[in-house]
């Protein structure tokens, strides 16, 4: 049976106590390597955030040099010059007067040989970038509350705690990212982090939901810690976490390479990168900062820990999923409690992967659960 | 009959979008692009000190008319807090829509040496009937000479939407200004130098005259610059001598004749004077404003001014229409190779939320002014993850439960109820997160939450009423449920083999 066989029926393998603590350890760095950037280096604010102006024009065939000639001439030839996407050539200055920012564009029209309609420029007040930032940061911070009232109330309080750790997790990398790579931050990337809150959470709560549907594994047959039945939940969810981060992910690569990489759509790449990012990180923070952090919360509840100490007291291995799973899916007629030795645990992974019978973890639900529609 | 229970809302779903596409299409009615996709100019105006609504509510009244006065078309002028943000798309001479906008224009006096009243309606059927005409004439408003039969009162007849040249308004000498109501030309004065501008006036305000009627009274300064610039001029309209034949004084700004009172007296006091006429409490609380203030009633800075280029807003427009195909292309691919025939559902999913999404924005452009900027497009294609995510959700639960020795059938309708809860919680975090930010933040951000709100809430609408009907309808078809692979589903297992299999498994077995 293939990997990808076994992917595609949620019968995957993994542990996923194992991967958890080399999850922390991908996170607890990429955390600490965003924080210390972002001590050091610090963001690459756009104008927005500075106050300043900008222009933009298209301009085949001119050089940085030869722009930066042409604006000395008009008392610009300390902006800074950029060649973004393919012919567009950008320059941004300190804030001026309207009439000197005139005069720029008129420079910049000569020099791309075109009408001076075609060049876009901005200028913004210091204070515009604040202002958005702001609001923004207000915006989040009631987000925060809303979804851990809403989440609460829905799922319960440790998921919902879980989940917004797991957002703050995505959004402190991904603004990492920008601090790293000094790409620049424009009210386009506050937008995309924005919408990272929103990819993570759904992919928090489509986890969480079909833990909760597990749930029951543990409280009913005290047979599996919280943290194994989490981890075979992960196992069952992986293909689905795949698939909608694919599908998410799908869309703004095409605007990452085809929008503003192929065609030079610079505004695109504001929102495109932070995008990529965000979703990349949500998708796996769902997985290894989420499950784990509600794992931590929910084995320290009274129910869960006494089905621990219980298991760990016969001997089983609580510290790996595979052994737990393997139990489940064993089609040895010898009930597997008899057999908890260390021996199962070790050999686990390798006597799944040689079964050929497809074993659905979860036994159905008795008939009498169905509901009418 | 009893076979077609639960379809329902899939005839009504693709019947209602169908049809408010066609409408959409028959109606003409097209997204309203925002000024990042189209070109023009964007100006956000924030007090410098602290004002009340009504200020801000005053100033926005100001700068519509300062706008229209350059004429351009359907300029958006709209308050976020105590900011007010000005978009004018596609504004030819932007940098002077710049200046304009914000600036502290000058109110002046001037004399009036002749005027021709017009009548509005029959200017308006002019102007809709020959646009062409009246654009040819703009010249012609610099003459001096009057000839209402054919120039009417010597201006275009779009004066008042086309708007008067820099020139025009700038001049000081003797010019032909309009008088506008409604952006409808209502008089065209032919007025002399300037006698006086607003920094002579003190202050003024609108009240109910002796008569009942309401009236402005200004207050001048003292002095020659004041009140006594006022009555040399007012003496000369009083007398009807040659400066000022009409015996009337005309109050100008940005080019445009507000008000021309008649002088009833050879001198005035400073702070005794009444211009009465045919003012409602409106119209008089306007000339005071204008009179008090010269433009605007607080001063403002600009905070940011965006100038968008029409080819770089093409470009990016064209550009993100592009990446979103090829996304699209991409994602279909992806999720027919993945679940085939359901794959192609979740794709006809898409179609009948972009149906009703591009109806839904292109209403909105045409009603309410909403335009589709950069941000919104990114929104919307970031919801074609968004929605087909549902999809996953669902397909992935059908497998599972297939998977456990559930027959196909038995599958879609119990793995709805659970995989539509998880839709459900999930579509609902997302919205409290648009709503939020859409009430809570400002510029770019809004149009984007906006967008993702609604195309969260299409998603929600279409999981229900056509994901759920649609594939139960193709895991009722023979043809397909002898071939699951088509629906991407795996092979039911049989009946004997899932008992056998649950007597195999410990957990069933192991009570305690």
């Amino acid at each position: 049976m293939s990997k990808l066989g076994r992917l595609n029926r949620g019968e995957t393998n993994i542990d996923f106590l194992k991967w958890w603590k080399i999850g922390l350890a991908v996170s607890v760095f990429l955390m600490v390597v965003s924080v210390g950037s972002l001590l050091t280096r610090g963001l690459n604010l756009g104008i927005d955030f500075k106050g300043g102006v900008s222009w933009e024009v298209s301009a085949p065939g001119v050089t940085v040099d030869q722009t930066r000639t042409a604006l000395d001439a008009v008392g610009e030839g300390s902006a800074k010059i950029q060649i973004v996407g393919t012919d567009i050539i950008r320059v941004q200055g300190p804030e001026s007067t309207p009439e000197h920012t005139i005069e720029v564009t008129k420079t910049l029209a000569e020099l791309a040989n075109t009408d001076p309609a075609n060049i876009s420029f901005s200028t913004v007040g210091a204070s515009w970038g604040g202002d958005v930032t702001r609001s923004a940061i207000r915006a989040l911070v009631f987000f925060f509350i809303a979804i851990l009232i809403y989440l609460t109330i829905r799922l319960e309080w440790r998921m919902a705690v879980a989940a917004l750790i797991a957002v703050f997790h995505d959004v402190l990398i991904s603004v990492g990212a920008y601090s790293v790579f000094q790409f620049e931050v424009t009210p386009g990337t506050v937008i995309a982090f924005l919408t990272i809150l929103g990819y993570s959470i759904y992919d928090t709560i489509v986890v969480d939901d079909k833990i909760r549907e597990n749930e029951r594994l543990v409280g009913q047959s005290g047979r599996l810690t919280y943290g194994q039945m989490t981890s075979l939940s992960m196992n069952q969810v992986l293909l689905r976490s795949i698939n909608t981060t694919v599908v998410s992910l799908l869309p703004v690569v095409a605007l990452l390479v085809v929008g503003a990489g192929i065609m030079g759509a610079v505004t695109l790449e504001e929102f495109a990168i932070a995008l990529t990012v965000g979703l990349l990180a949500g998708a796996y923070s769902s997985i290894f900062v989420a499950a784990p952090i509600l794992v931590w919360l929910k084995e320290h509840q009274t129910k869960f820990k006494v089905i621990r100490e219980r298991l760990q007291s016969q001997g089983v291995d609580v510290a790996h999923a595979s052994a737990r799973v393997d139990l489940l899916g064993v089609t040895s007629g010898a009930p597997a409690i008899d057999a908890p030795s260390a021996s199962a645990a070790a050999s686990g992974a390798a006597a799944l992967g040689t079964t050929s019978t497809p074993s659905g973890v979860i036994p159905p639900r008795p008939r009498k659960n169905q509901r009418k529609r | 009959m009893r076979r077609l229970r639960g379809y329902g809302s899939l005839l009504v779903i693709v019947v209602v979008a169908a049809s408010v596409l066609l409408y959409t299409l028959v109606a003409g009615n097209k997204p309203l692009l925002g000024l990042d996709l189209q070109g023009g100019v964007s100006v956000v105006l924030k007090p410098v000190q602290q004002v009340d609504n009504d200020t801000i509510d005053q100033a926005i009244a100001i700068i519509r008319q300062r706008i229209d006065a350059i004429g351009v078309a359907e300029p958006e002028i709209t308050r976020q807090g105590s900011n007010i943000l000005i978009q004018i798309p596609g504004v030819k001479d932007k940098e002077r829509a710049l200046q304009l906008v914000g600036q502290t224009a000058e109110l002046q006096f001037r004399p009036v040496l002749a005027n021709v009243p017009i009548d509005p309606q029959s200017e308006t059927t002019t102007t809709s009937g020959d646009p062409a005409a009246t654009t040819t004439t703009a010249a012609g408003a610099t003459t001096t000479t009057i000839d209402p039969t054919k120039t009417v009162g010597g201006l275009p007849l779009d004066v008042c939407t086309a708007g008067l040249t820099a020139e025009e308004i700038n001049a000081t000498g003797q010019a032909v200004l309009p008088q506008c109501k409604d952006g409808l030309l209502v008089g065209s004065y032919a007025v002399g130098p300037v006698s006086l501008t607003g920094s002579a006036l003190e202050t003024a305000r609108a009240n109910l005259g002796n008569t009942g009627q309401w009236v402005v009274a200004p207050t001048f300064k003292s002095g020659s610059d004041g009140i006594g610039g006022f009555n040399a001029v007012a003496g000369q309209c009083f007398s009807k001598g040659s400066t000022c034949p009409t015996g009337q004084l005309a109050i100008v700004l940005d080019g445009r004749v507000l008000s021309a009172p008649s002088i009833n007296s050879q001198s005035f006091k400073a702070d005794q004077i009444e211009i009465s006429g045919s003012f409602t409490e409106r119209t008089a609380k306007d000339l005071a404003t204008a009179l008090k203030y010269g433009a605007l009633p607080v001063e403002f800075e600009q905070q940011q001014a965006q100038v968008v280029s029409a080819t770089l807003g093409r470009d990016a427009l064209h550009a993100g229409l592009v990446a979103g195909l090829v996304g699209l292309i991409a994602v279909a691919i992806y999720m027919m190779a993945f679940y085939r025939v359901l794959g192609l559902f979740a794709i006809l999913k898409l179609g009948i939320e972009a149906a009703l999404l591009w109806s839904i924005i292109s209403w909105l452009g045409a009603n309410n002014g909403l335009a589709l900027t950069l941000a919104g497009i990114t929104g919307i294609i970031v919801s074609i993850g968004v929605s087909l995510d549902s999809n996953v959700v669902y397909y992935e639960h059908l497998k599972e439960d297939i998977n456990h020795g559930r027959s196909i059938r038995s599958s879609t309708d119990k793995s709805f109820v659970s995989a539509f809860s998880t839709i459900v919680k999930a579509d609902v975090a997302s919205l409290i997160g648009a709503a939020l930010l859409w009430w809570l933040t400002v510029g770019p951000v809004r149009g984007f939450a906006f967008y993702l709100g609604l195309s969260t809430a299409l998603d929600l609408l279409t999981s229900w009423a056509y994901m759920r009907p649609v594939v139960k309808l193709a895991t009722r078809s023979k043809a397909l449920l002898s071939r699951p692979w088509l629906l991407g589903l795996p092979a039911e297992k049989s009946q004997e083999r899932a008992n056998q299999k649950s007597a195999n498994r410990p957990i069933a077995e192991v009570s305690k």
